[in-house]
């Protein structure tokens, strides 16, 4: 029952992330599960297929990015424990890439907190996505910046 | 003084490397090596960077100290 920030290569079990941060005085755990999507549409509005795609982190900085974020999100809003774990190497189409958990005596902090962290964590997290698609692959550059 | 630079992703592919040890004057700031290892690979130029010294952000006008440990990569796309 303590806050965790964790990077693997293997398959996540999102329920047992789930269960790891629910402490007895808690009423609700919201839990975030990403994962790799399969089609991709860029900004002329085109769409494109998704083989599939590779997470590649910044491990040690990327664990201590993910638990600012933690501390951070157990300041700014009224909730208990949080977990996230986030993959790295190839992932197929429909494999969990993200799960944040987050366990408060009441929900809607829990839905608040975890959509701040998932914001948070995609501006900030050292880690990048490539999509690799039919004839080609492409690094996926962020739209914000850590600084604004 | 010795820099330790790290590259993930775009910059990994544009340098061809992941990590490179160089040289520079003391003085030298995140923007320097950038110079430096753009003259061997242009490449690097293409893209919009972000700077972590130690694992910390930096602005790319941060001074280094001897045996710090750069990392120069594109905006983060987890999630």
């Amino acid at each position: 029952m303590t806050d965790f920030a964790e990077l693997t290569t293997s398959p996540i079990d999102i329920g047992s992330v789930a269960r790891r941060v629910i402490p007895p005085d808690c009423g609700a755990t919201v839990t975030l599960d990403g994962y790799a999507r399969g089609f991709t549409k860029s900004k002329d509005g085109s769409v494109r297929e998704t083989q599939y795609l590779v997470y590649e982190a910044y491990e040690p900085m990327a664990i201590k990015e993910m638990q600012k974020l933690i501390d951070a999100a157990k300041d700014k809003f009224e909730i208990s424990n949080v977990g996230i774990v986030h993959r790295t190497g190839r992932l197929e189409i429909g494999e969990t890439s993200v799960v944040i958990s987050v366990a408060a005596p009441h929900r809607k902090a829990a839905f608040e907190a975890c959509e701040w962290l998932i914001k948070e964590l995609k501006r900030t997290a050292p880690i990048w996505k490539k999509e690799v698609f039919a004839g080609g692959e492409e690094w996926v550059e962020g739209e914000s910046l850590p600084s604004e | 003084m010795k820099i330790q630079v790290l590259f993930f992703g775009a910059t990994a592919d544009a340098t061809g490397e992941r990590a490179k040890r160089i040289d520079v004057l003391a003085g030298a700031n995140a923007a320097t090596l950038v110079d430096v290892i753009a003259s061997d690979h242009p490449a690097l130029r293409r893209h919009k960077l972000l700077f972590a010294v130690n694992q910390q952000y930096v602005s790319a006008n941060t001074t280094l100290n001897d045996g710090d440990e750069l990392a120069i990569f594109t905006a983060v796309s987890g999630g």
